[in-house]
């Protein structure tokens, strides 16, 4: 009996390594086997599961930021759509290699993700001398030019009309795309979870926390801001990549515009600042009740964003934790309870 | 020797003022050098144009600077504040006017604009009063900490409520008014003017001059700006912190209603017209300093011209985007707005 119990905290402590409690992973499990499973298995569901794996990775990459080092990075959409572009015209023309058709979208995603980490340093760099409130709201007005600058440069991205990249895969089942996102989406988490492990998480807190203190207590927060920044832009351009790639066609308002963000901000604070997963947990069943709605009530648009508003606004009233504070308190009282009943 | 202990001239103080304020003095000189180059090269009927917005801009602006300074509040719903005045300035514009061709009267007829405007400015305060009962007063009690992020991410929260419950509630239709006044445009040295922009800006004058003087001189109006400074020393002094808040929110609201009627010749009611503005008065009070509500009032016109500056000479598409950049680069060289001070607020923390 001790023997096990020793070997399930062997197990478990493995597992927080990377970022997983055994309910985490379960739940990983069940996102894995679900397309399998008959009501999840049709087109239109799997769709559902691809927003809900896409929705819970930009969550992650922007709690990153927003929950580790305080700053509101108002421009994550233009930024995830600016990787996006990128990556869809490196596919179609390639202006810079002048080949036709362009690079693979497998290469070009890369290329997006790293247009986006170098805006994302830029942006990082700009706002360094911005504190909160300010930062977020210069993130915001770059965002805004940049999707002015895609909506303006027509004769690279069509414009308001769209471009329509080439798909990843040639295949038009969606299950393929399902596992790519997944795999996707557990590599940012992974990767995030394991810098916040480390000493830079502690510095990303203590810059998010106390500006001033940080830095006295020689922590530079130049560099740690700027490699926050970086980090999240590169992330979120590497998902407009497969966005891009995924759904075949781009439009500056479908992908860039600040309610785009405000979207994400929603997913992301609900679950709970700073905790990474809680925006995780509850995109997909976010996602599930939104598009329910909408198709469920298509003569009422738009309800289902007047939901996530409410949402918001209740979460951060009533339970500014979210989801993830809900869970620790959870979790604080089932373990007094337990250690109550063993000193019985 | 007698010299070295006479009072500085106003020569001098000018220059010690405009010392201490240089990216304020460099910024407004280039702005009044621009207007003289759009007038010249242009046409002034465009720099007309960029006063007429100009002065609604202030008049967002400084309400958003006021709702900051009084309150820490960062309203990021307060385009929908101009949403909601350019719908009743639509509604009842157009059932006044409906009125009008069945009985004509023209002194109603020269009034039905201003009624309108009134009729926001009230809808608009009441939705600032509500605001403030069922948002910030419970979110006040419930935590200080962090006030300045959290009331951003709850009007952020907000105006998703209100852009997509005016989707849901009035549909997705624009409605507009082709004029406010059935006048043929003024003519002044050679230069033509509509009625509705003349009324437009010398409506935004008025306000802004009643804004200007309730702040300064009324007893109400100082416990604004008291509370503004030190909001505990203005509760020692006997000022009513609950009354000083929801009035300043009206306040707020109501002006950027009352600009959403004024302007709806040119901006039709329609559920996100709001963003434009809310991103524009943003601009103003960033561009500015965050707070500073005489210094809101100069920064909108700073920005209509800018606009104005750039659709004539780049085109009307770059309007957000060439304004941004421009900013940016204020914001490198001045980074707590051109009339900044170096005090540091709750909303650096």
């Amino acid at each position: 009996m001790n023997n096990q119990n020793n070997k399930w905290k062997f197990f478990s402590g493995l597992l927080s390594k990377i970022g997983f409690t055994p309910l985490g992973l379960l739940l990983i499990l069940v996102l894995l086997v679900i397309p399998f499973i008959p009501p999840f298995d049709q087109e239109h569901i799997l769709r559902w599961l691809i927003m809900g794996a896409f929705l819970a990775a930009q969550a992650a990459a922007f709690d990153f930021t927003a929950g580790y080092i305080s700053v509101v990075n108002f421009g994550f959409a233009a930024i995830l759509g600016v990787g996006a572009y990128t990556s869809a015209i490196m596919a179609n023309t390639s202006p810079v290699i002048l080949l036709r058709p362009g690079i693979s979208p497998w290469i070009g995603i890369w290329i997006g993700a790293l247009v986006a980490g170098l805006l994302g340093l830029g942006l990082g760099v700009l706002t360094l001398r911005l504190r909160g409130i300010f930062a977020a709201i210069m993130a915001w007005f770059v965002g805004i030019a940049l999707m002015g600058l895609v909506n303006n440069m027509v004769d690279l991205t069509r414009g308001p009309l769209g471009i329509n990249p080439p798909t990843l895969l040639e295949t038009t089942s969606n299950r393929p795309y399902y596992f790519i996102i997944l795999a996707m989406m557990l590599i940012i988490y992974i990767t995030l979870r394991l810098v916040v492990n480390s000493h830079y998480g502690l510095a990303f807190k203590a810059i998010g926390q106390n500006f001033d203190a940080a830095r006295a207590s020689g922590i530079d927060p130049t560099y740690y801001r700027v490699f926050n920044f970086t980090l999240s832009a590169f992330f979120a351009g590497w998902l407009g990549g497969f966005y891009a790639h995924f759904f075949g066609s781009l439009t500056p308002q479908t992908l860039m515009h600040t309610s785009k963000t405000v979207e994400v901000l929603a997913i992301a604070y609900i679950g709970g600042r700073g905790s990474l997963w809680g925006g995780m947990a509850v995109a997909f069943p976010f996602v599930f009740m939104m598009e329910y709605l909408r198709s469920n009530f298509t003569d009422l648009p738009g309800l289902h964003l007047v939901i996530y508003g409410v949402l918001m606004i209740l979460t951060m009233i009533y339970y500014p934790g979210g989801l993830a504070g809900v869970y620790y308190w959870l979790k604080d009282k089932l373990g007094k309870l337990l250690s109550k009943s063993k000193d019985e | 020797m007698e010299s070295t202990i006479k009072e500085p001239s106003s020569l001098t103080k000018l220059t010690i003022y405009a010392r201490s304020h240089l990216p304020a003095v460099i910024v407004i000189t280039l702005s009044i050098i621009l207007g003289i180059v759009i007038s010249v090269t242009a046409s002034p009927s465009q720099l007309i144009n960029a006063m007429v917005t100009g002065g609604m801009w202030a008049l967002l602006a400084a309400g958003l600077a006021l709702v900051f300074g009084v309150m820490n509040i960062v309203h990021f719903a307060h385009g929908e504040s101009f949403m909601i005045g350019a719908y009743v300035g639509y509604f009842v514009f157009t059932s006044l006017s409906n009125y009008l061709d069945k009985n004509p009267n023209s002194l109603l007829e020269l009034l039905a604009p201003n009624i309108g405007v009134i009729a926001a400015f009230i809808i608009g305060a009441l939705v600032g009063v509500l605001l403030e009962k069922i948002l910030f007063s419970p979110l006040r009690k419930r935590t200080k900490s962090g006030w300045v992020m959290n009331t951003f991410l709850v009007t952020v929260g907000l105006s998703f409520i209100l852009t997509n419950g005016t989707m849901l509630v009035l549909g997705a239709n624009f409605r507009g008014i082709p004029r406010y006044y059935d006048i043929p445009p003024l003519e002044f040295l050679g230069v033509r003017i509509s009625m509705d922009r003349l009324w437009a800006f010398a409506l935004a004058l008025i306000i802004l001059a009643l804004l200007t003087y309730f702040l300064q001189f009324t007893r109400t109006g100082r416990a604004i700006r008291a509370v503004s400074q030190d909001e505990v020393g203005a509760q020692m002094m006997g000022i009513n912190l609950n009354i000083i808040n929801t009035l300043t929110l009206a306040l707020a609201t109501g002006t950027a209603a009352m600009a959403g009627a004024a302007l709806l010749f040119m901006f039709q009611a329609y559920p996100t017209v709001g963003l434009k503005p809310l991103y524009i008065a943003w601009y103003v009070v960033m561009l500015v300093g965050l707070g500073n509500v005489y210094g809101a009032i100069i920064g909108g016109f700073i920005v209509a011209l800018l606009q104005t500056a750039t659709q004539q000479y780049i085109g009307i598409a770059w309007e957000m985007v060439v304004p941004t950049i421009v900013m940016i680069l204020v914001l490198i060289l001045a980074p707590s707005g051109i009339f900044g001070s170096e005090v540091k607020g709750v909303h650096e923390q």
